[in-house]
Order: C-alpha cells, then structure tokens, then sequence
C-alpha cells in the first residue's frame, strides 16, 4: 500500500506535465464565449415598431428582491410609430452594484422590455458608473443580449398549447 | 420507466463489524460510547501548572472555511478545549424573508450554501410547495432530481479541493489536488451556465416546478462531462487514497461516535462515515429518487478517511445516478404553475406551516415556513426557517477537538465540510 | 587518483597567486553569485513546473514566458512597506533574514563544482557544510520568538525541534560516504567514486539507503514538504515568516530555495558521483545535471505531497531513520573493513 501508493502520487501530477493545459490567457487577448443564456447586465430595448418597449408597469421594480431598480411611470400617450396608446417609463436606474442577478426583472416583464446582456460591464472607477442609468440600459441594448426575454421564459415554464392550425407554437419552449 | 440493476457496489463495512443498536439503527460497536470530553472544562480543573495558550484560531485564517472562529487553549500542541464562535457570516437572511414574496425568497435563500446552491433552491421550494398545496410538474421533479446530483458531484468536489489544501497546504500538494478539482468543477459550472445563464446562485427553481428548461444537447453535454469526471476521479484516488502521508494525517484522527452525532443533529456524510445507515434520498424518496436505486455509502471507520471515502463513493454514485436520470427527462410542461409574476394570486393559506428537507451534501438540509394569516400579505411567508447541517456539524467541534494538536484540527474541521454561508445564514 | 586539473583551473589558481584570502574573495564572489541566481531562477523554474503540474502556464504576463517575474517579485518586495510590530524584539526581529541567509549560504564554500572549482576545499569540508546548515536553526527560532505573534512562535518551535532532531540522520547517512571515502573532504569524496563508482550504487545496499536518507533528511532540514510543518500556511499562515514582509520575507523565501540548492548539491556530491559521468567523461556541467535532477525532484514532491504532522515527523526520524542510520554506517565501516 504505502511505498507504491506514496509513488503513484508523483506519476499523477508527472503525467499533468504533459497534459494540454485546462486555462485559457487573461481577457485582453481573447475572452472565451460564453452560454446563450449568460448573464450578466442589462439591456433596455425596443419593440419591433420601434417605440421604447418598457410601459412603466413598475413590475421590476416589485419584483427585486434587492430593491435596485426605480422606475418612474410617465402616464399614457400615443405611441409615434403605432398610434396606440400604451404606457411609458420616464426614468429607470438600475444599480448594479447591489443586483444579485437573479433575472426576475427579465421574468416578470409583461413587455419583454428588460433583457440582460451577455457581456459584463466593464470596472469603473467610481460607483456611479455602475449605476445603470435608462442612456447606459439603451446603449446596451447593441451588445450582445442573452438568449432568454420574459416571454421565453414564461414559455420555457408552461409551453403555449400547440394551437390545431397548422402554427408549431411548441418550438418557442425548446431549443 | 425502469432503470437498470446496478452493478455490485463494495461490500458494506457494516457487514463485517460487530453493531449494537442505537435509537433503533445499528451502530458499529467499537465506535460506540467514545470517552468524550467535557465542552465546558473549566480551564482551572485542567492542570494547575500547565501553561496553557489560547490561540484564535480565526476569522480570518486560510482554513477556517469562511469566518470561523474556534478558541482554543494549547497545552504544547496539543488542544485542550475548543470553542467556536459562530455568526461572523450573519446576513439577516431570515429576517429578509420575512417581508418577501415567495418568487423572491429564492434568490436570497440560495447563497446560504454558496457551494451547492441548487440545494438551497430546492429546499425552500418544496417547502413553498408543501405549504401552498402545489404538486410540481413530472418534469421538473425529473429534472430537479438531476441538477440535484450534478450539484452534489460539484459541492464534493471543491470540499476535496480545499480539504487538500489543509492537509498538503496551499503551496504544495493540496494545490495540486485542488487544481485538478476545480479544473472538473469548471465543467460542471459551465453546464449549468448552459442551462441557467449563471455558473452559479442560478434562481432556476421557483415554486410549482423550474425556470429554465434544459436546451438541445444538454444532456449530452452533462452526460459527457459526468463521464469525464467520473474518469478523472481515478487520478485523484491515485493522487491520495494510497499515499503514505495523506494516510498518515487522516486515518485514526478525528473518530466521530455515532451517538453522539446523532445527539447533535448531525448528518450525511459524517454520520454515514460512523456507520450508521440513514440517507434521506433513500429512506424519504422526494422527487425522482423513488425511481433509481440509489446506493448509500457507509463506512465504520468514524474518522477523516472513512468521511473521504464516504464523500469519494457519493460523488461515484451521484455521477451515476445523474447519467441514468438524463435518459428519461419527462416531456410536459416545466412547471405546474403559471409564472407566479407578482407575490399575489396566491389561494389562501393562513394558519398552516410546512417542514421540508433534502439530503445535501452535508446532510439533512431542511426547511420551516409558516404561511401568513394576515390576507393582504398572502404572497409573503411569515417565516422561513433554515435548518443547515453544518451548524449541526460545528456542534461537534468541542467534542472533536480536545486532545487533537493543531494540524489535526485544521483537517479535522475540514473534513466536516462547514460551509459558513448556512451556519450563519 | 583524482582526474587532473584543467588548464583553466591551474590559470585561475595562477592568478591568484595561491593566495587563499583573495581566492576565497573570488571565487567565493562567483560562486554564491552564480548559486543565488539559480536560486532566483529556480523560484521561476518552480512555479512553471507547478504550473504544468496543475495543468496551468504559471507566470507568463511579465518578461517572455514569465521569465521576468523573480525581477517583478524582488521590486514588489522592495518597495513595501519595512515593519516592525511594536512589541517585537527589535534586533532579533531584524537579523533574523540576513542570519538565515548568510548560515545557509556559506556552506556553498565547501562543495566541489568539479573541473577543480571549489572556493575552498578543507579538509574538514563535509563537516564545515552540516554544520553551517546546521546553524540555519537559530536565526529561524529567533525569527519565532522575535515576532511577538503566537502563530510565528508555534511555527519557530516547530522548526527548531525539527532542525535539530533531522540533524542526526542527516549526519549518519553524510557518515556512510565519509566512511566510505575516509575522508572528510568533499573533494576526496568525489574522487573516491571516480569512474561510475557512485556511492548511491556501490556498495549496494548502504550506499543507496543513506542516499534516501540524505534526502529526506535534506527536504527536513530546508522545510520542504512533506516535512514543511513550520511553514504550514494551511494551520500558521505563514509559519516563522508570518509578520515579516518586504524584502525581509524576501530573504527568508531566497533562503528556502538557496537552502535546498545547497542541499541537492551536496546530495548529489556525496551520493552520485559529483562531476563524474564514468565513460562520459567528467565536468562541473555533470555536476550541475545531478544537482538540478535532485532539486527539480525536490519541487516534484512539494507539490504532490500532503505534508506531515510534527509528532509524526519526529516519530519517523527518531524511530526509523536514527535506527537505520546507525545500521548503515556499521554497514559501510564493516565494508570497508573487509571488502
């Protein structure tokens, strides 16, 4: 047991020596892709007609368990692009210095307004730059947005019935 | 659907040793009825002229596994008495849970175990489930039951990682051992990136069922990197179980007596390392573990080897329990429950409360909620409470301690796995 | 019996006019330069193979494949911040480091490079190195003592039982090639194994076992694992050097490295012949080879190892190793006598 059990240690960490290593270089030259589904700092986003899609339900702001999301509710009006009246949000913050990422902003939003972003926000030297502001929050919305909106989540949970028509709905939930 | 028979696992310990009975499950013998020492020695009583030192040991130390604090007075090198001072990690998580909503509550719960969060999820979830009357969807139990097993594998990995460093220090052959089990964990992480978007703290239980539904080829994935890893832990049996020194330092040291662990509380892998048979996965099947048979490792060897053999066999068999799960995920919907989107809307459910545990990888991890009476606050909990195994598991360091010298504590104490995060909560 | 001096060695022994003061001056000054340098070198050599060991690069941001980092290191230690804890015992506190250093590093005077390059080859050599690494103990304890901190104190303990008790099968199993040779001198020893006649391997039997010893020995002496429990950082932090920062602890890290070199060198002096190679002639790069099989083999163990815990340290050297040692020597004595 003991002489060669003691030896074999050493031909396992010989035998690493040769092995490719498992680390990849430092960021700048190359961060590695990351899933679909990552996570890490938030978008606001537009609709397809082009309007702002955040009505100011408030609903993030419920919903976090930290409290880092305010949103201030700027009443109805008519929407420029599809003449509609529906709600809008005339301010939002949210401080990513306390967020805890847990994504249920991006789950409860009826609107699919507020998705997060695939790539993190880069350090700052003050909090405020942190601080993601509703400029920040539409700037990110050109990067990288992960796969996931509240709608597909919702419909990850409980899939849409496959309606009789011939409309595959189903495919929504998977994949 | 019917799993395959498993191959015969080694043959029980408890086979071969002589047991008596202890609160009706059997015991082996020679671990039984242990000297121990007094927790509350008066230091006077000790040795009039033995010049004791008393040594913090903690918060801040390199192996103290999160803010530990144990006092102890050294006769030379040896311990004579030991005293943790816990709370250093205290974050008010059961004071936040009071004024929460249930799909809010998980988030917070889940950094409790910050190594096996998906416990933490799993636990405060069914027990939501067990106080709302919620049944969760087939699938989600299926897959709960997987992401049960693959966080266990990773929970016991990292415990293998930092417990080498106690033992071989962290510039030498502990961070070797450690390397190569954070190099495994890394894969496991990344499969749950795939499937959650987070390596960790994911909030991807809710209550009637899961958030986030596996993606094409998943479970290929998983079923690979359970393969690999399943391969690597060969290395690490050749890296230490053999290895003169690392028997040195862990056979005979830290015997833990049945009895008094079951005084304590204490559970999983420290109980089942001093021979006594109980597993909650087998004994009270929750989720999917009706449909596997499930092997529980036992050993009667009570001490930090028996532990590590305990821990090596269960993350085998949650490899193996993991791959055999992925087959069969159930089709259907993910969770039971529409998205609870505000903590309303749920039907009425004052004046009752509801206990759930789980087995985590440091034993019976369970939860207490109480429903609120009052009607506005239906979508809050009054009060959640966490029963984390590892408190049960400190509880046994005044025991263990006395007469062990200082480099026995430190593996010691890492081989009881004390996760700071739930002591504290 | 000794192979014959090469031409540069005579010029240099010329030129210095066989003048000992001013050839200890010289080659003195070389020698320790060119082993602190390796020593410094060595600290990169280890955390690469580490590294790779770990399946991960180690050092590779500064200077071409990390080769800079010892130069990033000794700035950063320059540049902190010299303290001296309040309570301390101010001297001992401070000539803690350079004592380690000077003790461990003067027994590089005695071992023979080979190509006759040794900065002083005494008579009493083998004898003059034990004791100076011998004498590594006692700015190490004081460093314990010194620190005001309870967790330095343990560790200068640990260390100063473990020093003088590993003293012991260090010299027994350092006795079997001086029985062997009948020589306290380095030089002789070497030449004593001139033509593959390694110690290590001839006589078979002793020769090998006090080879192991000497090893074990060595790795108890320098603190390295398995028997590093003075500086165990996993239960001490940081073991004797816990309070000491700067270019201090600078000198308590060179020291380790240097001590080890030391040894190795020593080993490989005693045990495998020194610059012999036999039929591949002889040379001081034969040496070098030998010393950094056993140096990188020392780094091989530290960090495969688990380390041991101090009664079992002491149990293995006072119950197995002082036995065995005794064994050998009269082994080797009753060789010699009738073989």
């Amino acid at each position: 047991m003991s002489l060669l059990g003691t030896f074999s240690t050493l031909a396992v960490s010989l035998h690493n020596v040769f092995r490719p290593q498992t680390t990849v270089p430092l960021p700048w030259k190359g961060m590695r892709p990351r899933a679909e589904r990552y996570r890490a700092s938030f978008a606001l986003v537009h609709d397809e007609h082009g309007d702002e899609a955040c009505i100011g339900c408030q609903m993030c702001q419920k919903i976090c368990p930290s409290d880092v999301i305010t949103v201030v509710a700027a009443g109805r009006r008519e929407s420029p692009n599809t003449g509609k009246s529906r709600g809008w949000e005339g301010g939002f913050t949210l401080d990513l210095n306390a967020c805890i990422i847990c994504e249920l902003c991006i789950q409860v939003c009826p609107a699919d307004a507020i998705i997060m972003v695939r790539e993190q926000e880069q350090p700052g030297y003050d909090r405020n730059e942190l601080l993601l502001t509703r400029d920040k929050l539409y700037a990110n919305e050109h990067k990288p947005l992960s796969w996931h909106s509240g709608t597909i989540l919702s419909d990850m949970q409980v899939p849409p019935k496959a309606k009789p028509a011939a409309k595959p709905a189903a495919d929504k939930g998977e994949g | 659907m019917s799993l395959p028979v498993p191959p015969a696992f080694p043959k029980r310990n408890l086979d071969v040793v002589t047991t008596t009975l202890v609160g009706g499950l059997r015991a082996p013998a020679h671990l039984v009825g242990l000297p121990r020492p007094d927790p509350h020695m008066d230091l006077e009583d000790y040795d009039p002229d033995a010049d004791l030192m008393a040594l913090n040991w903690g918060p801040q130390h390199p192996s103290t596994h999160g803010v530990l604090r144990v006092k102890v007075w050294l006769d030379g090198e040896v311990c004579v008495k030991a005293v943790p001072y816990l709370g250093y990690l205290h974050r008010g998580v059961e004071k936040l849970c009071e004024k929460l909503g249930y799909a809010q509550i998980t988030p917070i719960v889940d950094k409790n175990d910050y190594v096996s969060p998906m416990m933490n999820e799993l636990a405060i979830n069914m027990a939501f489930e067990k106080l709302l009357d919620i049944e969760p969807s087939p699938r989600a139990s299926w897959l709960r039951t997987i992401l049960a097993e693959i966080q266990r594998v990773a929970s016991h990995l990292l415990w293998l990682g930092t417990w080498g460093l106690d033992i071989g220090g962290a510039v030498g052959g502990g961070a070797t051992i450690f390397m190569y089990c954070m190099r495994e964990r890394e894969r496991i992480l990344d499969l749950f990136e795939e499937l959650t978007g987070c390596r960790f703290h994911y909030n991807t239980h809710c209550v009637g069922g899961n958030r986030h539904d596996p993606p094409v080829g998943w479970d290929q994935h998983a079923k690979e990197v359970l393969a690999s890893i399943a391969e690597r832990s060969r290395e690490y049996d050749q890296f230490l179980t053999n290895n003169a020194v690392f028997r040195a330092r862990t056979v005979g040291v830290g015997v833990v007596d049945p009895v008094l662990a079951m005084e304590l509380g204490v559970s999983g892998p420290i109980l089942r390392a001093s021979g006594i048979d109980a597993d909650l996965r087998r004994d009270a099947p929750y989720l999917a573990y009706d449909q596997v048979e499930l092997r529980v490792p036992v050993r009667t060897g009570g001490d930090n080897f028996a532990r590590y053999e305990v821990r090596m066999a269960e993350l085998l068999e949650s490899i193996r329990i993991a791959t055999l799960l992925l087959d069969g995920l159930p089709e259907g919907p993910l969770s039971s429950q529409k998205v609870v989107k505000l903590p309303a809307g749920i039907k009425s459910t004052s004046g009752r409360s509801a206990y759930a545990c789980i087995e985590s990888p440091r034993g019976e991890l369970g939860t207490y909620v109480i429903a609120n009476s009052d009607r506005k606050l239906a979508g809050q909990p009054y009060r959640c409470k966490i029963r984390p195994p590892s408190l049960h598991a400190m509880a046994l360091i005044p025991y263990l301690c006395p007469g062990l010298t200082m480099s026995d504590m430190v593996v010691t104490v890492g081989c009881l796995d004390p996760i700071l995060g739930e002591v504290d909560r | 019996m000794s192979p014959p001096l090469p031409d540069h060695a005579l010029l240099v022994h010329a030129m210095l006019m066989g003048n000992p003061w001013l050839q200890g001056l010289v080659v003195g000054g070389a020698v320790a330069s060119a082993a602190l340098s390796i020593a410094g070198f060595s600290i990169w050599f280890e955390r690469k193979f580490a590294g790779r060991m770990q399946n991960r690069p180690g050092p590779t941001e500064v200077g071409p494949a990390g080769l800079l980092q010892l130069v990033a290191d000794v700035l950063k230690m320059l540049q902190k911040d010299d303290v001296v804890p309040a309570k301390a015992d101010r001297a001992l506190f401070i000539l803690a480091p350079p004592l380690t250093l000077l003790f461990a590093a003067s027994a590089l005077a005695v071992i023979p490079w080979g190509s006759g390059v040794a900065v002083a080859d005494l008579h009493i050599g083998l004898l003059f190195a034990l004791s100076m690494s011998s004498l590594v103990v006692v700015p190490v304890w004081m460093a314990g003592w010194a620190s005001n901190n309870k967790y330095a104190l343990l560790a200068g303990m640990r260390a100063a039982a473990q020093a003088i008790s590993y003293e012991i099968p260090l010299l027994l199993s350092a006795m079997v090639p001086i029985v062997l040779a009948g020589s306290f001198r380095m030089g002789d020893i070497v030449a004593a194994q001139h033509g593959l006649r390694w110690f290590a391997l001839w006589p078979p039997g002793p020769g090998f076992f006090a080879f192991l010893m000497f090893f074990m020995a060595a790795l108890a002496e320098s603190n390295r694992i398995p028997f590093d429990i003075p500086e165990a950082e996993s239960e001490l932090i940081a073991g004797v050097s816990t309070e000491y920062g700067g270019m201090k602890f600078g000198l308590f890290y060179l020291t380790e490295y240097l001590h080890s070199f030391i040894a190795s060198a020593i080993g490989a002096a005693l045990f495998l012949g020194g610059e012999d190679m036999g039929p591949l002639g002889h040379g001081m790069h034969w040496m070098m080879l030998k010393t950094l099989v056993l140096f990188v083999s020392i780094f091989w163990i530290r960090w495969s190892w688990m380390r041991f815990r101090a009664d079992q340290l002491m149990a293995l050297c006072w119950k197995v190793l002082v036995p065995g040692g005794l064994v050998l020597v009269m082994t080797s004595a009753l060789w010699v006598q009738f073989l």
